[in-house]
């Protein structure tokens, strides 16, 4: 581009930015977006928590205690566990979400207990229910053990060491980090930090392209000396500033609400701090050229500002894809190319950025290198557009 | 100086402009007259580039619009049919931000500002928002952005086309000034009058095809009508047809 064209595009990033800056809906949808991701995380991680410690400290309603005093009295004595009444009706109170979970004991447990069967007992839950599942879960580990330690004593009652009912002792090795294994529960921010670059570019991505088409002011525009290349390259700065610009909102408040997060309830140990916020940052901002590019490219097509939106949340969650798949379907081995991939790459480096795990500076400049030079050629297909009667006329 | 040779431009199979002849010179005013549909836009928004002719030839200053259209687009400024302007910006916004396009800047680009305000009667709403402008200011503000950099062409697509009595008036002072100033000035109309009072050549177009041109006097005596609009009739071939094309 020759220094007139610079300049030029300039003129038109400084143009839209101020257009876009007076329009009170593309602001409040900025704010809006960047506030909604950290609002949500924080709500559901608080959430979390508070069903953890529910678990920690639970009341067991036991109907039948009388007929396993010895049972009961166990269960009571273990660590936060508290025993009450059970209701009449076990099943209707779980049903009716009156009850998380209900132990029901049946008459015949101490006549089956005393001769060695196996004696029944009913937990009544439902499982369909998020909220009383780490409860549930609760209530059977006790269960479970209170088996294997009658188990044991019987045994040794009949003169047989415990060991002979254990034929296989499992121990598990675990390779992974806390922080690692944090990072693959904290892979929805990549995604959301994703989406604050689309959404923050998306008012001038549609305004500027569909938008004037729709007004009709393409035509005197383009009637001016200043090169396609220019006009369009100016429009995608302007976009690129806001969808920056929103990254970096979304992406600081997301660190610093994690400071507030009662993590250690959820056994949870990793660390957000400043080098993490870099190193998101250095992965994500690099794509937001490549988004801007892309919505404006697909926007161009549109004759309306409402038919650009439509276009554009296809495109959205296009974009998506690439992060629901791994969700969904951990990949394990990564392959050294999907860095480098645009979306995919930003995945797999942010689980390794918020994993801990050392990222070399000549993959950071890769990334960014091959996301600007895609915006790069979106850009001048766009400027190709500008010259299509089809798109400067067609109204 | 605007020269247009054979000027020829299909869509599908309709012929918009098929054969458009006729020379623009400076310091005169120069009238594009046709009925509705006669191709009189498409045969300008070939003149300023934006759109490709299928055969002929336009001649900007001497420049070749269609080979070099960024050399011609310098040597023009362009009001085309729709004002096409920015809700959220000002009037002097407008202004400012095609002169920056065109490259002029700091104190010459506020003074040039400042004097076209003036000169179309708008300091008044020059700091207003054109969202709430009638269509009147909409128009002088398109014009404005259009003369900014003092182009030596001006191209006007029916410029007064739905103003008001006083909007009309002062779009036709500018036409009158731009050509005292020497310019070229370019403009279509369907309307007889507005023609007949600002032209000095009339170039009558119809279906596609430049059919005759001249002062108004000569339009008369070619077609031997006393009135200029039974002249126009008879050029476009209006009576025959029944209906415009």
């Amino acid at each position: 581009m020759r220094a007139g064209s610079l300049t030029q595009s300039l003129v038109v990033m400084r143009k839209e930015i101020k257009d876009w800056s007076r329009d009170r809906r593309s602001i409040i949808t900025v704010l809006v977006s960047s506030l909604l991701a950290p609002g949500l995380i924080f709500i559901m991680f608080n959430s979390m928590a508070t069903r953890q410690r529910s678990a920690e400290d639970v009341t067991i309603p036991v109907v039948g205690a009388s007929h396993a005093p010895a049972f009961v009295e166990w269960l009571g004595q273990q660590a936060g566990v508290t025993i009450t009444d059970g209701p009449d009706n076990a099943e209707d109170a779980v049903r009716n979400r009156r009850e998380d979970a209900v132990i029901v004991i049946p008459e015949n447990f101490a006549k089956n207990f005393r001769v060695s069967r196996p004696a029944q007992i009913r937990l009544v839950a439902d499982s369909s229910s998020q909220n009383s599942r780490p409860k549930v879960q609760r209530i059977r580990t006790l269960l479970q053990r209170y088996n294997s330690e009658i188990s044991s004593l019987r045994l040794i009652a009949r003169g047989v060491s415990p060991a002979v009912a254990t034929p296989m002792q499992i121990e598990e090795v675990e390779v992974s980090s806390s922080q690692q294994r944090a990072a693959t529960i904290l892979g929805f921010i990549p995604l959301f930090v994703m989406l604050a670059a689309f959404t923050g570019a998306m008012a001038i991505a549609t305004d500027s392209t569909a938008g004037e088409r729709e007004r009709g002011s393409f035509e005197a525009l383009l009637a001016n000396p200043a090169p396609r290349l220019a006009i369009a390259s100016g429009k995608w700065l302007a976009g690129t500033v806001t969808a920056v610009v929103t990254v970096l909102i979304t992406a600081a408040l997301l660190f610093s609400m994690f400071r507030y997060l009662p993590l250690q309830d959820l056994g949870m140990r990793f660390r957000l701090g400043t080098p993490e916020l870099i190193g998101t940052l250095a992965v994500v901002v690099p794509l937001a050229p490549l988004i801007v590019a892309l919505q404006m490219y697909v926007a161009t097509f549109a004759k309306s500002f409402k038919e650009a939106q439509s276009y554009l949340t296809f495109l959205m969650m296009a974009q998506m894809i690439p992060g629901m798949m791994q969700t969904m379907n951990p990949t394990t081995a990564r392959a050294w190319w999907m860095h480098y991939v645009p979306w995919i790459g930003q995945q797999s480096l942010l689980t390794d950025v918020l994993g801990n795990k050392p990222i070399g500076p000549e993959v950071y400049a890769i990334v960014g290198v091959v996301n600007l030079t895609l915006a790069v050629l979106v850009v001048r297909a766009t400027a190709g557009l500008l010259h299509r009667e089809k798109i400067i006329f067609g109204r | 100086m605007i020269r247009v040779t054979s000027l020829r431009k299909h869509f599908g199979d309709v012929r918009a402009v098929d054969g458009v002849t006729f020379a623009a010179p400076d310091g005169q005013v120069t009238g594009l007259l046709g009925p509705n549909g006669a191709g009189k836009t498409t045969t300008l928004r070939m003149l300023y580039t934006l759109m490709r002719p299928d055969a002929g030839q336009i001649l900007v200053d001497g420049i070749d619009a269609v080979d070099d259209p960024q050399g011609a687009r310098f040597a023009l400024g362009v009001l085309p049919d729709q004002s096409g302007l920015y809700p959220r910006l000002t009037a002097r916004e407008h202004i400012e931000y095609f002169g920056e396009l065109q490259g002029i800047t700091g104190s010459e680009l506020r003074q040039r500002t400042e004097h076209l305000l003036q000169m179309l009667d708008m300091t008044a709403i020059a700091d207003r928002r054109v969202a709430g402008f009638s269509h009147g200011e909409r128009t002088k503000t398109a014009l404005a952005r259009a003369i900014v950099h003092n182009p030596k062409n001006v191209l006007l697509d029916e410029p007064t086309n739905g103003l008001d009595v006083m909007s009309t008036r002062a779009v036709r002072e500018i036409i009158r000034r731009l050509k005292g100033e020497g310019h070229t000035v370019l403009f279509s109309s369907h309307v007889m009058q507005e023609v007949s009072a600002l032209c000095d050549t009339i170039v009558v177009i119809a279906r596609g095809r430049s059919v005759a041109a001249g002062t108004p006097d000569d339009l008369r005596t070619q077609t031997g009508h006393q009135n200029l609009e039974d002249a126009f009739v008879a050029l476009s071939g209006l009576e025959a047809e029944g209906q415009p094309s």
